[in-house]
This record gives C-alpha cells, structure tokens and sequence, in this order.
C-alpha cells in the first residue's frame, strides 16, 4: 500500500509540496485580514487560496500514489488546514476580549461577520 | 543627560552572564561558517586537505559548531531575559559563571581533539576522549557529562531565580521545556554497538529542534514581543500554551520520519508520514496570530534590526521547517531523498531561518542596552550595515538552501530513483553537470553568507556607538520596563 513515487514524478511531488504549505498560508492570511478588515473579497481570496491547497493536496496523493490508509492523511491534511485558522483566530479574540482599546468595538465588529 | 555607553560593568549580574554567553556563540558561529566553506570547497577539490583535515572532520567541527552556538545564544537570551521576567535579580551568579568557563574549557578541549587527535582506535577510550561518534553530538562523553552538570547549573538558576521572584506563564514553559532538554542530554549517552538500534537515538535530536528547541524559542519570541513592541502579556502567554501543545502534539511521533529506512518495523512509514506531514500545521496557523496582531495593534519600535531578525525568524521558521520540511517527509519520496544534499538544503534552511535568526535578533537587542537603550530606529547612523547584513547572511543561506536542492534533486533522480542506490549510481549523481552546477553556487553562496557574517560583527561592535542621547524619550519605551537591570 506505500509505493514510493514514479521517478518521473519527483519534481511534481516536490512542487506541490511546497505548494500545499504555502497556499495553506496564503489561506491563513487571507483568512485572517478577511475577518480584521470585515471584507468579503478577501474572503474570497481566502477560498481561492484554500481552493488552490486542496488541488495541490490532490496532486501530491496522485503522485505518491497515496492509497488505502494514506486516504485518511489526505482527509486529515484537508481538514486541519481548513479548521486550524479558525481555532487559532478564536484564541485570538478571546485572549483581546479585555483590552481597553478601540480595538475592542473592531473585535466585536469582526465578531459578528461570518466567514462560512 | 549622559549615557553610558558599552559600559559592561553596570549590567545586573543575568546580562552580564548572557553578554559572556553571546560573545562565544558569535565567536562559534564564525567557526561554523569557516568549517561550512572549507567542507563545501572539499565538494569542489576533493584533494583539499586531504589526509591532514578530511571532510568528516571538517564537517562535524562545522555542525557541533553551530549546535553548540546555538546552546550559547539560548542559554545566553534566557539569561538576558529571566531578571525582566521574574522582576528580581538572577540567584546563582558565581556558579552560573565558573558553569560558563567549564562549559568554554570543555569546547575549546573538545575541538583542539577534534582537530588534532580527530580519530582513534574503536574502543571505549576513544569513545570518552575523542569522539562518541553520533551526528550533531559527536562530543566525547567526558564533555557530555561536563555538558550536563553545566545544564544542571542552569537549571537551577533559572528555577530558583523564577522562585525567588515573580512565577509566570513564560517561565512555567521555559522551566519545563529546560527539563526536557536536559532530559534529552542524557538521553543522548546512550550507547549500543548496535548501529540499528543506535539509530534511535535520532530521537534525541529530532525532539531537541522539533520540540524543545522551538518552544524554547517560542518563550525567547513571548519575551521579545512584549520587549520590543510592548505587546501585552496575556496576548503572548496565552499564544505560548497553545503553541507548546501544537509542537508536542505532531512533534513528537513525527520523528518516525527518522526511523523509515533504519531497520524499524513498517508501521513507522504510517506513524512518521502522518504525524511529520501534520506538522507545519501550527507553523501556518501562526500566520493568523501576526495578521491579527498586526491589525489591532500599533505597534511603536525603537530597535529595528532586532525587529528585522525577529520577523527573518518567522519566515525562517516557516519556510525551513514547514515548506522544506514538508517536501520530503512522506517516505513515497523520502525513500529517494533520504540522506542526499536536500536534506542538507532542509537542514540550512531550517536551523538557520528558525533559530540563527532569533539569536541574532537577541544579540541586537543586548547591544542596544551596551549602548545606554539609544534608539536603533530610522535615525540610526550607518544603519546600512545591519540591513546588508541581514540581507547578505539570508540571501547567502535562501542560496545555498536551493542550490542544495538542485543537487539533491539530482542526486535523488540518478542515484537512487534510476540507478537504484548502486555504488555506480552514486557516483554518477555526484559527477552530474546539475550537481556539480549546485555545489558551486552553494560555495558562491557560503561566500556571501560569510560576508553577511563579517558585516554582523562589524556592525554589533560599532552599531549606535555615536548616538549620545535616547532621542524618543523614556515615555516612549515600551510599557514593559526591566525591574533590575540599570
Ligand atoms: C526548525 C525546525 C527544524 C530543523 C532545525 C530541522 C533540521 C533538520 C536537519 C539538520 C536534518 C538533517 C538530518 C541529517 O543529518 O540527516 C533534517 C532532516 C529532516 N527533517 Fe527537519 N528540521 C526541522 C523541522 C522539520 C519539520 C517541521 C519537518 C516535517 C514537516 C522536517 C522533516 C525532516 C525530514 C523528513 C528529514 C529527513 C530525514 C531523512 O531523510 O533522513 N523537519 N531536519
Ligand atoms: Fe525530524
């Protein structure tokens, strides 16, 4: 069930892997400046970057030939990328909830938009 | 007013320490990078020092160079940080400074032997004199105890000053990471003739800069923020929890990417490649701790390059660890990477974007408190130097990290992947125009990032020495004020 990856394809592995974590972060960022700054197109840069991820996360399963239980890492690269800036993002929020700043009414502002 | 300027005798008794501490992690880092260039040029001439200095000596002087600067520099910017942080003066200033010469002692011995004596017989006696013979901590075990008892030292003088003082968050963290440090140290001694089994001890290594390493500089980062830009505490503190459980969480079993191809059961390819591909997770998740933080908040900075090398770290981090990392950990590719020039393109990227980095972001972070707190901002004379500096030591090793992947990729094609890891194959990677083509833009580049190095140490000795009065005033400081140090 593990069959190292074609010789020809070393290249596209490399690539995507690479890939995947920098899209992973472009979503994060995304992500995160969507709900700071309340904005929609950023959000929607966020999906295009999470998009852009799950392609590349496809891609490398393709190359490496990941089959039978390696499904499940897949499932769970897909998932953690997606949740971990929301958990994250969260802690945020409630680690500022008592800052005496203008930042305060933003936070609550930010709050309230939903990113889906 | 008057302000004193390089005036090392006024420091509280932790900053001296730490001052003494960073002066031989700077010296080391530049052993590092002699010991790198001539290992790099052996690539190019093989006959170069050839029966008088070979490469496995050249080579392992280059990396318990860097492995032990690094030890300073930490132990150095914990030093520097714990009187701040525990709002009282360091307990154990004597013991901690005859730990610092026996420490210094014990290199200066350990590389004189490395050097002089190189190799011996293989029997115990080499094995406590010489060389124990284990990558990254090579060190004889007559140092390695010396080593422990110097950690121990530390230890307690980091827990008992914590005591004496305030207790919080980030010394809760940092005192129990230094246990699972030490914990490693000794870990690291044991031996087996076994060299199977002894692959296990990779262990000791991947949890040293996978996990104890970057919560340890996860603390050094809490500290510098709240330091540097008066980031509140809560904000940090909080940060750090999450943090250590992230790098614990798929930190640990994702070391099985070490155990692959030693002889271990198959499960590890399931256990190493699931965990070891989860962990750049918190890595990016990161990413939206800075948005967000960046947005709320605005931010005044008065030390500019330690800011610079603080922000380098990041992306460092990101990159070396996370991107790199994540390329070849799956064992369907790591089968054909594993142990070629891209694990030493991974390796440069990663120790250096994601600990030189913080380290040298603590060296301009002290000199500024040598140079009577002047401010290291926009109106700083010749501030060409750090930022050509900077610019030259992190192009230098972005360099040297892609032309090592372009070598190891090479060397994986045709080595492994065509001619199937065969005594031929390999030298028919090694002479191949794309690999031989990296491994002489990885020297260009070693040449650059030494230049970046000279221009460091240039700029740490003279940076701010003109400046004679603190022009933001004292109102402007961050709100976090060092309780002690004068
Ligand atoms: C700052 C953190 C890190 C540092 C300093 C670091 C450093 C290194 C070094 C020096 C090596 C070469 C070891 C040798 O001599 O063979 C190595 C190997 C490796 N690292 Fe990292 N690493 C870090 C984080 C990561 C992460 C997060 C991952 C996974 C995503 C990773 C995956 C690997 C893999 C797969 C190998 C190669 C194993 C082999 O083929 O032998 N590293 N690392
Ligand atoms: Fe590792």
């Amino acid at each position: 069930m593990t069959e190292p990856v074609f010789a020809a394809h070393i290249m596209l592995a490399t690539l995507s892997g690479a890939m995947i974590i920098l899209f992973g972060a472009f979503y994060a960022f995304f992500f995160a400046w969507s709900r700071l700054k309340n904005s929609a197109s950023h959000a929607l840069l966020a999906y295009a970057s999470y998009a852009v991820f799950a392609v590349f996360t496809l891609v490398l399963a393709r190359a490496l030939h990941l089959s039978g239980h390696w499904h499940i890492l897949i499932g769970l690269i897909l998932l953690g990328y997606w949740l971990a800036p929301y958990g994250v993002w969260r802690l945020c929020v409630s680690t500022h909830a008592h800052e005496k700043t203008q930042a305060t009414t933003r936070t609550r502002q930010t709050r309230n938009y939903k990113f889906h | 007013m008057k302000y004193s300027k390089t005036d090392y005798s006024t420091l509280s008794p932790g900053k001296k320490l730490a001052v003494k501490y960073f002066v031989v992690a700077i010296i080391l880092f530049g052993a590092q990078l002699l010991f790198g260039a001539i290992a790099g040029a052996q690539y190019l001439h093989p006959g170069l020092f050839y029966n008088t200095l070979d490469f496995n000596v050249v080579r392992m002087v280059h990396i318990n160079a860097m492995v032990v600067w690094m030890l300073y520099g930490f132990i150095g910017s914990v030093y520097w940080l714990i009187e701040d942080e525990a709002q009282t003066e360091l307990v154990g200033y004597t013991l901690g400074n005859l730990a610092f010469w026996i420490l210094t002692l014990a290199v200066t011995v350990v590389v004189a032997v490395y050097l002089l004596v190189q190799i011996g017989p293989g029997n115990q006696l080499s094995l406590w004199l010489i060389n124990e013979g284990r990558e990254y901590i090579e060190a004889p075990r007559w140092a390695d105890i010396g080593i422990v008892i110097c950690m121990l030292i530390f230890f307690y003088n980091v827990s008992a000053t914590f005591m004496k003082g305030r207790w919080t968050g980030i010394a809760g963290v940092l005192v129990l990471d230094l246990v699972a440090l030490a914990g490693l140290y000794l870990a690291g001694m044991f031996y087996t003739p076994n060299i199977s089994i002894d692959q296990y001890w990779w262990w000791v290594i991947h949890l040293w800069i996978e996990a104890t390493w970057e919560v340890l500089v996860g603390c050094i980062m809490a500290w510098a923020l709240m330091h540097l830009l008066g980031t509140p505490r809560r904000i940090v503190q909080t940060w750090l929890y999450i943090e250590v459980a992230l790098m614990f969480g798929p930190g640990i079993l994702g070391l099985g990417h070490h155990y692959f191809w030693i002889g271990t059961p198959e499960y590890w390819l399931t256990i190493g490649g699931f965990f070891s591909a989860l962990e750049p997770i918190p890595l990016v998740a990161m990413v939206v701790h800075a948005v967000y933080d960046a947005g709320k908040h605005d931010f005044k900075n008065r030390n500019h390059p330690a800011m610079a090398w603080l922000i380098a770290h990041a992306f460092g981090n990101f990159f070396g660890a996370g991107v790199w990392g994540f390329m070849h950990t799956l064992p369907q590719i790591n089968l054909y990477t594993h142990g070629t020039q891209w694990s030493a393109s991974h390796g440069h990227l990663a120790f250096f974007g994601a600990y030189a980095s913080i380290n040298i972001a603590m060296w301009y972070i002290a000199v500024q408190k040598l140079r009577g707190d002047v401010p290291f901002d926009s109106r700083l004379p010749h501030a060409w130097r750090w930022k050509w500096a900077l610019a030259l030591l992190n192009i230098g090793v972005l360099g040297m990290t892609l032309a090592l992947l372009v070598s190891g990729y090479e060397q994986s094609f045709i080595e492994r992947a065509i001619e199937g890891s065969t005594w031929a194959g390999y030298f028919k990677a090694q002479t191949a125009k794309w690999f031989v083509q990296g491994m002489w833009w990885r020297q260009f580049f070693g040449y650059a990032t030494i230049a970046g190095y000279l221009l460091l140490v240039w700029d740490l000795a003279t940076i701010g020495k003109t400046v004679s009065q603190p022009a933001s005033g004292a109102d402007k400081l961050p709100a976090h004020q060092p309780a002690v140090s004068r």
